[in-house]
């Protein structure tokens, strides 16, 4: 039998082991903690997310590289882990907006989507012949109903909403740094220079736009909404997530 | 024969000033025979949001099942009540599911949203049996006697009328409308959902 | 429709082809349908006739004038809706009858015995009919105003208003509403008028034709409303109204007014 690391109980995913864990979803979590820096910071005006885009030969063209992505007018999403598992989570992530849009005629609220993200990684712990994802999931979004809202989502499937979250490689020192840095009346504009000093606690060689990438989700004002410009019933909506673009990223790493 | 006038009946929506009404007849027909003076076409989907639906009765029943359905699981699932606009397309989609063998209803909605700054906005819209929305400012019709009420309602109806008005407008609308359609009438029920009540009334009509 | 031939139409037939031909069947429809919509209302002393003047065929436009309402007498105006080129000979027609009777008599014919005699000549072509519904209004021989409507065979009956045509189904509840009071109760201790003011009628006219512009496609372009007055009859309703022309001939007898106005041509 099979030993290495997780003993018998690691070839089977529908196995619990006696101490009652699931140790392919322990070793998901290890592979996300293997995974560059990502965090999200809510503010009162909006949602923050950023990440650190590193690339491993200074060959590879990283403004290929997108590790914050765009899943529908009102909702973006950053990761820990691996990158081709997160590429097929946001595609189905896509799809499920999309399809959201097709029955009731706007995009999903941020839970929805979290949830449904939630329940496609939970079936990748409880199915034959897959694997759990190999990512944690920050998803920040905006709706009517809830607002800005924050959500982490974890290989397992669970998730939970957060004011702050670092998830990857130094999400431990980045929770602390958060901890210390956040106040609930935080503005957006501080809360992304609170991400860059979080990013930059742990980071090895330079902070470039290129090597950074945020997204932001901005509070429609009641003005706006009144003017039905979000959601309206014809036309597209005008986006409340957006990421920002390189050279915004700089002249913020330039204050 | 048409299966949309197997049954016979008909819906109409008004919009008013901070209130929206809808009416319909109470008859079931088996063609020209008269099966019952007391067939509710209009159903409650939420406290503010109101469904007609016209057509084969069968489907009436069947559909108003599976509206109940889909706004419950929406309901729990997004721990938010629907709005008017959001079920208008839910009504459209669930609708065009079935494109190529429908259901014969053609759904009327009528209902109060919710503003952004939290006051209220009348809403009313239809489809037609596949579900291509509709979404009128004035007032919206279906069902066998639409020719009339288009007729009716272009020459009574006005903009921003109070709840009592708007009743007694809708009311005349629908009742002199049915009487000059034989699928149509055996009475009529009239609904007019304002911020904080909702009117109910049932009126007599013709009875032939 | 006719059919394609079963022959070809050039060359030599196919050698294995069959020469005969099968039964064929070819029509000609001689009616259509033109659009549009008339309506009368009966007052006290007076009668409205009204109609659009938007003639189609189909989806298409043919004219955005032609008349529907037609002077007959002082006395009496005759809408016709359906199949326009028999609307128009029947028009001829009874007018040419109506012009005998005056060359016999040495008078216009009185209203009752104009709607007997479209009866007649209607029900005359009771196998080949006249594809048109005709509504008469006009004032009766004791000065009462009066509507008669018929089916293209020669039904008829006197009303107090009759809407007829493309937006028949429309305007018709809307009237037995207004006209009639249906399906409202008077305030106890009184009642509803049995007739109405001039204008009320016209207010109610032009809504009609309004409304039906706004919802059917066949009704449009122009309205002519004819207002038929009794004898001795006040004109004070008709003062001051835009566009109006009196066509009396006859003087000290009944007088015939028309409006005409513009209805939406989308």
């Amino acid at each position: 039998m099979a030993n290495a690391g997780g003993g018998a109980y690691s070839f089977s995913l529908t196995t619990f082991s006696p101490s009652g864990k699931l140790v392919q979803i322990e070793h998901a979590l290890a592979a996300v903690s293997q995974g560059t820096t990502s965090l999200g910071i809510k503010a009162s005006n909006g949602i923050v997310i950023a990440t650190e885009k590193k690339s491993s030969s200074i060959l590879i063209d990283d403004s290929m590289v997108d590790k914050v992505a765009v899943v529908c007018p009102n909702i973006g999403i950053v990761y820990s882990g691996m990158g081709p598992d997160f590429r097929v989570l946001i595609a189905r992530a896509r799809k499920s907006a999309q399809a959201y849009w097709k029955i009731y005629g706007e995009y999903p609220p941020t839970r929805v989507l979290t949830q449904e993200l939630a329940t496609i990684m939970q079936k990748a712990t409880q199915s034959g012949g897959v694997r759990p994802y190999g990512v944690s999931l920050l998803v920040a979004g905006w709706d009517i109903t809830r607002g800005p809202s924050l959500y982490q989502v974890d290989p397992s499937g669970s998730f939970w909403a957060w004011k702050a979250s670092a998830i990857g490689k130094n999400m431990v020192n980045a929770k602390t740094f958060l901890e210390k840095r956040y106040n609930d009346d935080i503005s957006l504009e501080d809360a992304i220079h609170t991400a860059l000093l979080t990013l930059k606690e742990g980071f090895e060689g330079q902070m470039t736009e290129k090597t950074i990438e945020i997204g932001v989700v901005t509070v429609p004002t009641i003005e706006e909404l009144e003017q039905g410009k979000i959601g309206g019933e014809t036309g597209r909506p005008t986006p409340t997530f957006r990421k920002l673009t390189e050279e915004e990223v700089r002249d913020y790493l330039a204050l | 024969m048409s299966i949309m006038e197997y049954n016979g009946g008909s819906v109409i929506a008004m919009v008013g000033k901070e209130c929206v009404a809808i009416a319909s007849d109470l008859r079931l027909g088996n063609q020209a025979l008269g099966i019952s003076s007391n067939f509710q076409k209009i159903f409650p989907v939420t406290d503010r949001i109101y469904l007609g639906l016209p057509g084969l009765a069968t489907d009436v029943t069947t559909l108003q099942e599976l509206f109940r359905f889909r706004v419950n699981m929406y309901t729990i699932k997004e721990e938010r009540e629907i709005q008017p606009e959001t079920f208008a397309h839910l009504v459209s989609s669930t609708l065009y599911e079935r494109r190529f063998g429908p259901y014969f209803i053609e759904p009327v909605i009528a209902g109060l949203s919710q503003t952004p700054s939290g006051g209220f906005k009348p809403f009313i819209a239809a489809t037609d049996l596949i579900g291509c929305l509709n979404f009128a400012k004035d007032f919206v019709v279906a069902g066998t006697a639409s020719s009339k009420l288009f007729g009716v309602a272009e020459g009574l109806w006005e903009p921003d009328l109070e709840p009592e008005d708007l009743f007694e407008t809708i009311s005349q609308t629908l009742m002199n409308a049915v009487d000059r359609d034989a699928y149509s009438g055996w009475g009529c029920v009239v609904h007019v959902i304002t911020k904080d009540k909702i009117i109910t009334r049932t009126l007599k009509g013709r009875m032939d | 429709m006719p059919a394609m031939l079963s022959t070809q139409p050039h060359g030599l037939p196919h050698p294995h082809m069959q020469t005969e031909q099968g039964p064929q069947q070819r029509q000609f429809n001689p009616y259509t349908e033109n659009g549009g919509t008339i309506l009368a209302i009966a007052g006290k002393d007076f009668s409205v006739i009204a109609g659009d003047t938007r003639q189609s065929e189909g989806y298409s436009i043919q004219t955005r004038y032609a008349p529907k309402v037609f002077r007959l007498t002082d006395r009496a105006v005759l809408a016709v809706n359906g199949f326009a080129a028999d609307g128009n000979m029947f028009v001829k027609k009874v007018r040419q009858r109506l012009e005998w009777y005056r060359h016999a008599h040495a008078k216009d014919m009185p209203l009752r015995a104009i709607a007997r005699l479209i009866q007649t000549m209607l029900y005359a072509r009771r196998f080949f009919p006249y594809y048109v519904y005709n509504i008469l209004g006009g004032i009766e021989e004791d000065g009462s105003g009066a509507v008669y409507s018929f089916d293209p065979v020669g039904s008829y009956e006197r009303e107090a208003c009759r809407a007829a045509g493309a937006a028949q189904s429309l305007v018709q509840p809307f009237l037995d509403n207004q006209i009639y009071f249906k399906n409202q109760t008077p305030a106890p201790g009184t009642s509803h008028p049995t007739h109405l003011p001039l204008p009320t009628v016209l207010k109610l006219v032009i809504d009609s034709f309004t409304g039906a512009t706004e919802r059917h496609i066949e009704v449009g372009d122009g309205l002519e409303i004819y207002v038929v007055l009794a004898k001795g009859a006040s004109t004070q309703a008709l003062e001051g109204i835009r566009g109006i022309q009196e066509t009396t001939v006859t003087n000290d007898g009944e007088r015939v007014f028309i409006i005409q106005r513009e209805l939406k041509k989308d």
